[in-house]
């Protein structure tokens, strides 16, 4: 059982790796390398010189007005009618894995054993299994999809929460029902988990599931 | 007993959250009702394309077509009248009646508030209170979307020079997806950097 525990840590390790690697490749198409400070002063060197030699405040797009001078160009432009976008991205990643989550609940209710009771249940048989059985392991997934989405978004996202936006907003809403959902899925999961009899959960668990729902389905 | 209860309580919950956002559709005096939008399964994260074939022809002559998605109803009717036409941005860009009534019905209906696309919903709550934005540059959801492009990349770029011509970048511009994996910034292929694509 150790071995096949470790051998799954081993897989999930690798399967990571690739994850990320692919991840990496896909964004450095054109440019092979990791960035290293040479190359992030090369690339930025207009934009810190005027910054270090005028000690001008740097020029934004969004401020109209002033002329710039003109750039040498650095790459090619290719039309904008043949470009496709990266089938993976770093909030491509937070779409699939919000998805997924949601996924993963459905079947992690699927895969319930059945009615729980909390108060006069009847003697069990055997000693409660809170790991192993494909609820569980269903669960624990769901809960570690949750938890990488919520910090997807969080990095790829930042930008779009804006609290002086008000509730209205709908990108302040899915950040809400979304974080509310994969807690109550957590705290559902660590109540039963922390259980030795069987406690009711799947109320809160559902709530949550449902709540990501809706709050993909506002952002969709 | 205790599991029923809480699937009880789930169903009232999603009932509620249902019904908040069939109550905040009021708002929108939608031309898409809540219900087909609610059961759409297609992406309606950007806004909504242009579908009219006189307001592509007539608006997309001389600049790019601005989905009527991206201004609230207000900026459309100071924007599409015989007056403020007569000086469009510096230029006269005069419509016979009948066209000009036709442009400004269809982009009133389809106006920031009139939809359920994520971005008009977005505009049209910033832009419920305060001044008519007469440019889309100057909303403060899109000013805020572009602060940290720097202007190297858009006016000092000769592809592209202002963000008014939105699809310079945006590669998807003209079927209302703005989103920044969309985004092909000419002589910039990695403007978002390593780290944030």
């Amino acid at each position: 059982m150790k071995c096949r525990v470790k051998l799954g840590n081993v897989v999930a390790g690798i399967c990571l790796a690739v994850f990320s690697g692919m991840v990496h490749a896909d964004n450095t198409v054109s440019n092979n390398a990791l960035p290293t400070a040479a190359s992030f002063y090369t690339n930025n060197y207009q934009l810190l010189k005027s910054q270090s030699v005028n000690s001008a405040p740097i020029l934004l797009a969004a401020n109209e007005g002033n002329a710039v001078q003109s750039q040498p160009d650095l790459t090619p432009a290719a039309p904008a009618a043949e470009y496709s976008p990266p089938w993976l991205t770093g909030r491509k990643a937070h779409q699939y894995l919000g998805l997924g989550t949601v996924l993963f609940a459905g079947l992690t209710a699927l895969a319930a054993p059945g009615e729980a009771c909390e108060h006069n249940c009847p003697p069990q048989p055997a000693p409660r299994e809170t790991s192993g059985t494909t609820h569980t392991r269903l669960a624990r997934t769901t809960a570690a999809l949750a938890v990488a989405t919520v910090i997807t978004g969080l990095i790829y996202h930042w930008d779009d929460f804006h609290l002086e936006d008000g509730f209205s907003d709908p990108d302040n809403q899915h950040v809400m029902l979304a974080g509310t959902g994969a807690l109550l899925m957590l705290y559902a999961i660590n109540k039963s988990a922390k259980s030795s009899v069987p406690t009711s959960h799947a109320g809160i668990a559902e709530l949550g599931a449902a709540s990501m729902l809706v709050a993909i389905k506002l952002t969709w | 007993m205790m599991q029923r209860k809480w699937k009880v309580a789930a169903l009232l919950a999603v009932t509620l959250l249902t019904g908040s956002v069939y109550a905040s559709a009021g708002e929108y005096s939608l031309d898409n009702d809540f219900m087909s939008w609610l059961f759409d399964f297609q992406r309606t994260k950007g806004v909504k394309p242009v579908a009219d074939k006189q307001y592509l022809e007539e608006c997309g002559a001389c600049h790019f077509a601005y989905q009527p998605g991206l201004l609230p109803a207000k900026s459309w009717e100071a924007l599409l009248n015989d007056e403020a036409l007569r000086k469009h941005f510096g230029v006269n860009a005069e419509l016979d009646s009948d066209t000009l009534k036709d442009i400004r019905d269809y982009a009133i209906k389809n106006s920031a508030g009139n939809s359920w696309y994520k971005q008009s919903r977005k505009i049209a709550a910033a832009t419920e209170q305060g001044p008519v934005p007469l440019r889309i540059t100057g909303l403060r959801y899109i000013s805020r979307k572009h602060r940290d492009i720097p202007e190297k990349m858009v006016k000092g770029n000769k592809d592209v020079k202002s963000l008014s011509f939105c699809d310079k970048c945006h590669t998807q511009a003209g079927k209302g997806v703005y989103d920044a994996d969309t985004v092909n910034i000419p002589h910039y292929p990695n403007w978002d950097g390593w780290f944030n694509k």
